[in-house]
């Protein structure tokens, strides 16, 4: 082993974190930052660790088939995933099929970010996915319970059409609430008599419904819709939490 | 603030902290031990005098390892707290820390695999080959490249259509299909499922009979 007697002085030896965006970009404005952010896929297992630690649910959505970051440079200040939404979710387009839609199931992005970073990102996202993929139309949910009302949906040609059913959440007692479409995943049924008869004492928590927004990739599908477009819903107050989706 | 000295004290006047909650596993313990084989001790330990000797606040993995290295002297900080601010610090030592960016980790990680073999990195470090190389590629695709593929995968992606017959029926059509299988086998590019493709052929020969 290799003792080297140098003479240190360690205030408490705590570990510091990383640099910040505003130190690693240093007189780079707002807008310019703008300019320069790039969405990029990231692996399933970089993008659980983001939305897990950051996104106000902690949670990762079963069903993810789209994982992308959201990219400043080299640092990675965001995240957001794309998959299967609410079972039957595309009926509210006519004729529609199940691949013809995805959902936008969560979107983080760090406070580090210019505040319309949001709107740039769906922005990127929407036009890539138009030009590269067969979707039809894209889901999105607010959630009210979070002081959520879409706004960047609104500010990006999306279209309101009310309130989602009102689907509970569970607790487990491990600390997180989970969605039905999670447990399943992990314990191989969606049955509360189920999971009773493996020991597991779940509860059930009821759930605000969420506000439901369409945006169309391709133009022609809007006149499919099979709900009535509604106004846009209006935030009481500011929550404070615009990078949570 | 007070900025701690670092002290060198004799190995056999430290004792680890019965109380300490940080547990290492084999596999991690190698890799400490590896890191220290490799860039010497440099990382001082925090220690509080207790009667004649001192108790490990944090270091405790790096204490056992330090023995087995048959080193005679650690350097240390000595802090002089009560139980209730030992067990305080050693908690803050053990968890305040921040998290990895991982745009900047991936660039990292890229940097010291162009540099350093592989293996040598996994001795040392948390990883898979798996996980590292996984950690490498992070934001290396660009986003109209990951979507297309995406895209062709799910075309390609077999669907599901579920049709019940008869007992009369349903040797026919086995009979139909066995048939059409050796066809089904030469066609290009239809799809994996050899039963379907010969489903599909014998549906669309039907279907171009009749005009």
């Amino acid at each position: 082993m290799n003792m080297k007697r140098t003479k240190l002085i360690c205030a408490a030896g705590v570990n510091e974190s990383t640099g910040s965006y505003r130190e690693s970009n240093a007189g780079l404005t707002p807008s310019a930052a703008l300019h320069e952010l790039r969405l990029q896929p990231i692996s399933l297992v970089a993008a659980k660790h983001i939305i897990i630690r950051n996104h106000y649910l902690h949670s990762f959505p079963g069903g993810t088939k789209l994982h992308i970051g959201v990219f400043l440079g080299t640092r990675l200040l965001g995240a957001l995933t794309l998959g299967v939404g609410p079972f039957l979710g595309y009926k509210i387009v006519r004729d529609a099929e199940p691949t013809d839609v995805i959902t936008l199931t969560r979107l983080w992005l760090s406070d580090e970010l210019p505040s319309n970073t949001e709107s740039k990102v769906l922005g990127i996202l929407l036009r890539e996915l138009k030009k590269s993929t067969n979707l039809k139309f894209v889901l999105a949910y607010s959630d009210p319970a979070a002081g959520h009302v879409g706004t960047i949906y609104q500010g990006t040609n999306w279209f309101y059409i009310g309130l989602s059913s009102a689907t509970p959440l569970y607790d487990i007692g491990d600390g997180k609430l989970h969605y039905s479409r999670s447990l399943a995943h992990q314990l191989g049924s969606h049955s509360m008599k189920y999971w009773n008869s493996k020991g597991l004492a779940v509860k059930t928590i009821p759930q605000m419904a969420k506000h439901k927004y369409i945006y169309f990739l391709d133009e022609s599908w809007r006149s499919r819709l099979a709900v009535p477009e509604l106004p846009f819903p209006k935030k009481e107050g500011n929550s404070g939490n615009h990078g949570n989706h | 603030m007070e900025i701690m000295e670092i002290i060198e004290l004799p190995v056999e006047a430290l004792k680890e902290a019965s109380w300490n909650v940080n547990q290492i596993d084999h596999a991690m313990l190698q890799r400490l031990r590896s890191s220290i084989n490799k860039y010497g001790l440099v990382q001082n330990l925090v220690v509080r005098p207790i009667g004649n000797t001192y108790e490990v606040l944090s270091g405790n993995q790096r204490l056992m390892l330090l023995r087995e290295f048959k080193v005679s002297k650690v350097p240390c900080v000595v802090v002089e707290v009560d139980d209730a601010h030992a067990r305080l610090l050693a908690q803050a030592l053990n968890n305040i820390h921040g998290d990895d960016d991982l745009g900047l980790k991936a660039e990292l990680i890229r940097n010291v695999m162009k540099k350093i073999p592989e293996e040598e990195i996994l001795a040392i470090l948390p990883d898979t080959v798996e996980s590292l190389k996984d950690m490498a590629s992070l934001g290396q695709e660009t986003l109209a490249g990951y979507l297309q593929n995406w895209n062709q995968a799910q075309a390609a992606k077999l669907k599901n259509l579920l049709v019940k017959f008869t007992k009369e029926q349903l040797p026919t059509v086995e009979k139909a299909i066995e048939k059409a299988i050796p066809e089904a086998k030469k066609q290009p590019g239809i799809g994996p499922n050899t039963r379907g493709t010969a489903l599909y052929m014998i549906c669309k020969s039907y279907l171009d009979k009749d005009g």
